[in-house]
């Protein structure tokens, strides 16, 4: 289990297969499974030109990147010059980005093929995948489900196995979430280690860029070329040295593993069944379990929707019709014009200090808590989310879609690394067990994930 | 009537690079949409580079020329003021908290000074937004509502601009420099913000028309509300800028994609060292160090560099006399060719040779003035100038000469000063320094003309 | 609350603010007995990151970018110019 992301560079560095062939299978796959599961909202035209010049290296017995001749699926909310990111808004749907995103560059740079933009709820504002204005992403895994969002097309496509890798972005569970739906792995990195310029942030003192794969490998070779220092951005962390797939092992010995009574409150037991036998699991391999305590979890979320919703507001103020695009008020979805509407709301110089402060407050009291157990253990973990997703068309209050989120909040509130994998299935419906780490704890938190992929 | 005038005023700094971006600054010198990159041009995704730490030096240094107190080992946030403005690519401004606080200029109260960034070129008849501008680094000088008059104003406008280009730090360009707000309220009437002006004189007009404007509503019965106005320099006119969907507030949040700045005071002791000194220190330091009076020192020390000038010669010639030429001959030239200080080529040995001649009595005055003038247009040494100019010393013999001409050919005139009338000596006097092409000192001629004249009675 | 958003339907923009403002309830509820404590900003405690003043970015990258702004631009001069509206308060 968990090689196949090494199986597929091998064979491309062997010449067994080739880069041509394996992006051509994908295109294959992608016009073939697209029209059910609407992973993609629009294929990259140069992708098989890109993968003709790594088989030209590759046949010259050439240098090639960490990356090569792999297909990757980017989400619509990161700039890829040339193709559009239209962040599945009405109001971008024609935006032709006019630069590359610094982890694009990064992919670039290591010979990935970026084979398409894959579809989200629109501008990050979900948790499903129905919000998009070019229509719902199906959950390959679960068909007639939702695939979880924001980044739904990214963990869709993954899911399916048209792309090999994808990015997408997590601000308050956009990563997490769709790969627990989805029973893929996804991560989100620490805070600052991965650059976010060219992505159209929902908040940005939130989001982060993290990979999506069908392994931890895959997660963590993909996490090694998009990490480090970028000193063409401002709030970034000073990380010069990422290396990840190095430090895999198979075993858990020595590590503390922490577990909170409050995850079993706010989750569906059915799930927290599952979560229990993996918990199990990571402590046949050496692993020691402590009991940690994260007493005002859940007043994470009501803080993170008001945070999130200024900073939103203040996002979303560019897009104003007069550069490019369309004005966002005139075009948008729901969700999007509600949070636009409470982050204008909030943000009032007379409510300043009554909710976007005071919710600041409560992110303090949420990291505080979070970063106290994380010193008594190596990594948290727990349930991704608290309950199952529902089933694509169902009327949920906003209320309802927001509960999804209070597992995933609080590690982006903190700015910790999350990353989460497959660990059973309820009714055919996968379930994932999510990994918190520290502060750049991601090679640790991605070490548990593999040690629990291999001997699952 | 009593009222309240305060300005906002934004200048250029000089650096190469913008504020959050490597993007040139220069805006002036190439076509539209040129000197920019997604940042700038607030495209969909982009992020602030960290900002420009030359910028924020020139800010602290501002802030200390201004007598600010600089705000140290305090949390300085870059926030995002956020309005609705085609000039303005991100939909919100980047602005900084205070850098200084509490100084004062000309007995008017500087508020605060803080870092800006500049928003793109709009042209609101054309319907055009240029980004080249956008993104260049700005300081802001606050003022307190302390001026009371707009003559009051404009000299402290005018007096405040100086400043800033005595540091250095501010971008010489003529169309980039100064753009300034001004609030004026009436006793009575809400305050009024006037925004779009280019100029000390434009700021003068917009005052005055305020004022008017105003003062008429008032009479009338009827109330000054509280407004933002636009500046059109064609018309000399303030027009209503307030659209109704626009808010006033700004939603100020510390921008997350910026970590926040803290000024530590060695960083404002380092800064102090090596600064320009301030034009009011300098003034105090000429009289003392030099002995000249003060009403010479507040001219020299109006230029940087008409100062520097100063003192370079003032090491090698009586600073007095030196003194008396800057305040009086030079600046006046100067200013007759609309020349500032800094665009003179004569160096300094140039003038401590003329000021010696002047003292040696070799040459007149007047003489010396016309010297200046020329060494002004072309740099020479002036013994050169003055064999150019044909304004070598006049011979004993031909000055006497000139004056026996002058008297023969006006008998009346000599009779006049004979029966007394001392206007008649400064006539023929005339005469003489017309025929001597001002060669001969005014006092020599009048001295010979009267022994002349009274001698052979 | 009205702000006038064009084509948007007045229901529907009212349902949204109601439904808008249900997390802002909650949040006052959940906050109610929580202490005050310092606001966290930003995820990391570091200050004073600044970039040193140069030679600018190279032209070549620069006019790259410039062709593609043009090109998505929705209207523009035949200088480079992007139009837009003209000033209301223009007379």
């Amino acid at each position: 289990m968990g090689e196949v992301t090494k199986a597929k560079l091998e064979a491309i560095r062997n010449l067994d297969l080739s880069a041509v062939e394996n992006i051509q299978r994908a295109l294959e796959n992608l016009s073939k499974l697209n029209p059910r599961i609407n992973a993609f909202i629009g294929p990259n035209p140069d992708a098989i030109a890109q993968a003709e010049a790594i088989d030209k290296k590759l046949n010259r017995g050439e240098q090639v990147g960490k990356l090569a001749g792999l297909a990757i699926g980017i989400k619509s909310n990161i700039n890829v010059k040339g193709l559009r990111a239209t962040c599945a808004s009405k109001t971008l749907e024609d935006y032709v980005s006019t630069y590359d995103a610094e982890v694009i560059k990064r992919i670039l740079n290591e010979d990935g093929i970026i084979i398409g933009m894959t579809n989200m709820d629109e501008f990050a504002c979900g948790s499903s995948g129905e919000t998009s204005a070019f229509g719902a992403t199906d959950n390959p895994a679960a068909s007639g489900y939702i695939p979880g969002g924001s980044s739904s097309g990214s963990a869709a496509a993954t899911s399916a196995g048209i792309s090999d890798l994808c990015l997408g972005s997590d601000t308050g569970g956009s990563i997490r979430n769709p790969a627990s739906h989805c029973g893929v792995v996804g991560v989100k990195p620490t805070y600052g280690l991965v650059p976010r310029q060219g992505l159209i942030d929902l908040a940005m003192s939130l989001d982060q860029i993290g990979p999506f794969a069908p392994d931890v490998y895959g997660a963590a070779l993909l996490l090694e070329v998009i990490g480090g220092f970028n000193p063409n951005e401002c709030v970034m962390l000073d990380v010069r040295e990422v290396s990840y797939v190095d430090k895999l092992k198979e075993d858990l010995r020595g590590m503390r593993i922490g577990t909170s009574q409050k995850f079993r409150e706010l989750t569906d037991p059915r799930i927290m069944k599952i979560i229990d036998s993996a918990i199990e699991k990571l402590q046949d391999l050496g692993a020691e379990i402590i009991n940690v305590e994260l007493p005002h979890l859940e007043k994470g979320l009501p803080s993170y929707y008001l945070i999130m919703s200024v900073e939103f507001f203040s996002a979303t103020r560019k897009f104003d019709g007069r550069k490019y695009g369309k004005r966002i008020e005139d075009v948008c979805g729901d969700e999007v014009l509600r949070r636009i509407l409470r982050g204008r709301y909030i943000s009032r110089k007379e409510y300043r200090g009554k909710y976007y402060q005071r919710a600041l407050q409560v992110r303090t009291i949420i990291r505080e808590e979070l970063m106290a157990a994380l010193k008594k253990v190596d990594v948290i973990v727990g349930p991704t989310v608290p309950k199952l997703p529902h089933k694509l068309g169902t009327s949920l209050t906003p209320m309802e879609m927001y509960a999804y989120d209070y597992l995933t909040i609080p590690a982006n509130l903190a700015g910790v690394c999350g990353g989460v994998i497959k660990a059973g299935e309820l009714g055919g419906i996968p379930v994932g067990l999510q990994v918190q780490g520290k502060v750049l704890g991601d090679g640790e938190m991605l070490r548990v994930l593999h040690a629990y992929e291999v001997n699952a | 009537m009593k009222m309240l005038i305060g300005f906002e005023v934004h200048q250029q700094l000089n650096t190469d690079r913008k504020m959050y971006c490597d993007s040139p600054t220069n805006y002036q010198d190439v076509p539209p949409n040129t000197n920019v990159c997604p940042i700038c041009t607030g495209m969909p995704g982009s992020k602030p580079m960290p900002p420009n730490e030359r910028a924020v030096n020139a800010a602290i240094e501002i802030a200390l020329l201004f007598g600010c107190r600089v705000i140290t080992d305090e949390l300085i946030y870059i926030q995002r003021k956020h309005y609705d403005y085609p000039d303005l690519p991100s939909g919100y401004q980047r602005t900084s908290l205070p850098i200084g606080i509490n100084g004062e200029l000309q007995g008017v109260r500087i508020r605060e000074v803080h870092m800006e960034e500049d928003p793109g070129q709009y042209d609101p008849t054309l319907g055009t937004v240029d980004y080249n501008r956008s993104g260049v680094p700005l300081v802001e000088i606050v003022t307190e509502p302390d001026m009371h008059s707009p003559e009051e104003a404009r000299k402290f406008l005018r007096q405040l601009v100086r400043v800033l280009e005595y540091s250095g730090k501010v971008r010489p360009e003529a169309g980039g420099a100064m753009r300034t707000d001004t609030n004026i309220s009436l006793e009575g009437g809400g305050r009024v913000e006037v925004k779009n002006i280019n100029s000390v004189k434009g700021a003068y007009r917009a005052i005055k028309f305020e004022i008017i404007r105003q003062k008429s509503k008032l009479e009338r019965g009827e109330s000054v509300t509280r407004e933002t106005r636009a500046f059109l320099e064609s018309q000399k006119i303030t027009v209503s800028m307030r659209v109704k969907e626009l808010e006033e507030d700004y939603r100020y949040i510390p921008d997350p994609d910026i970590f926040p700045l803290i000024i530590d005071k060695a960083r404002v002791e380092a800064i102090r060292a090596s600064m320009v000194e301030p034009p009011y220190l300098r003034e105090q330091r000429l009289v003392k160090q030099y002995g000249i009076e003060s009403t010479a020192a507040s001219v020299i020390v109006s230029e940087r560099e008409l100062a520097d000038l100063f003192e370079a010669v003032a090491k090698e010639i009586d600073p007095k006399l030196a003194a008396t030429w800057f305040r009086t001959k030079l600046k006046k030239v100067l200013n007759y060719m609309k020349l500032r200080a800094a665009d003179v080529k004569f160096t300094p040995e140039h003038i401590v040779d003329l000021l010696q001649m002047v003292d040696d009595c070799e040459i007149t005055p007047e003489q010396g003035e016309l010297i200046l003038r020329q060494l002004v247009k072309h740099p020479n040494d002036p013994r050169k100038i003055l064999q150019e100019l044909g304004l070598d010393r006049i011979k004993p013999e031909e000055l006497r000469a000139a004056i026996n001409g002058v008297v023969s050919a006006n008998p009346d005139a000599v009779r006049d000063y004979q029966a007394g009338r001392e206007e008649a000596l400064h006539f023929l006097a005339g005469k003489v320094m017309k025929l001597t092409h001002g060669r001969a000192d005014a006092r020599k001629i009048i001295e010979l003309l009267r022994t002349k004249i009274m001698g052979e009675k | 609350m009205f702000l006038g958003f064009g084509r948007l339907l007045e229901e529907r923009l009212k349902e949204i603010e109601r439904s808008a403002e249900e997390i802002v309830k909650s949040f006052l509820e959940a906050s109610e007995s929580l202490p005050t404590k310092r606001e966290t900003y930003y995820s990391h405690e570091v200050y004073n990151i600044m970039r040193r003043d140069g030679e600018p970015s190279p032209s070549v990258e620069r006019s790259e970018f410039r062709r593609r702004f043009l090109e998505i631009m929705p209207n523009s001069d035949e200088n480079g110019n992007l139009k837009v509206e003209v000033a209301r308060w223009v007379r």
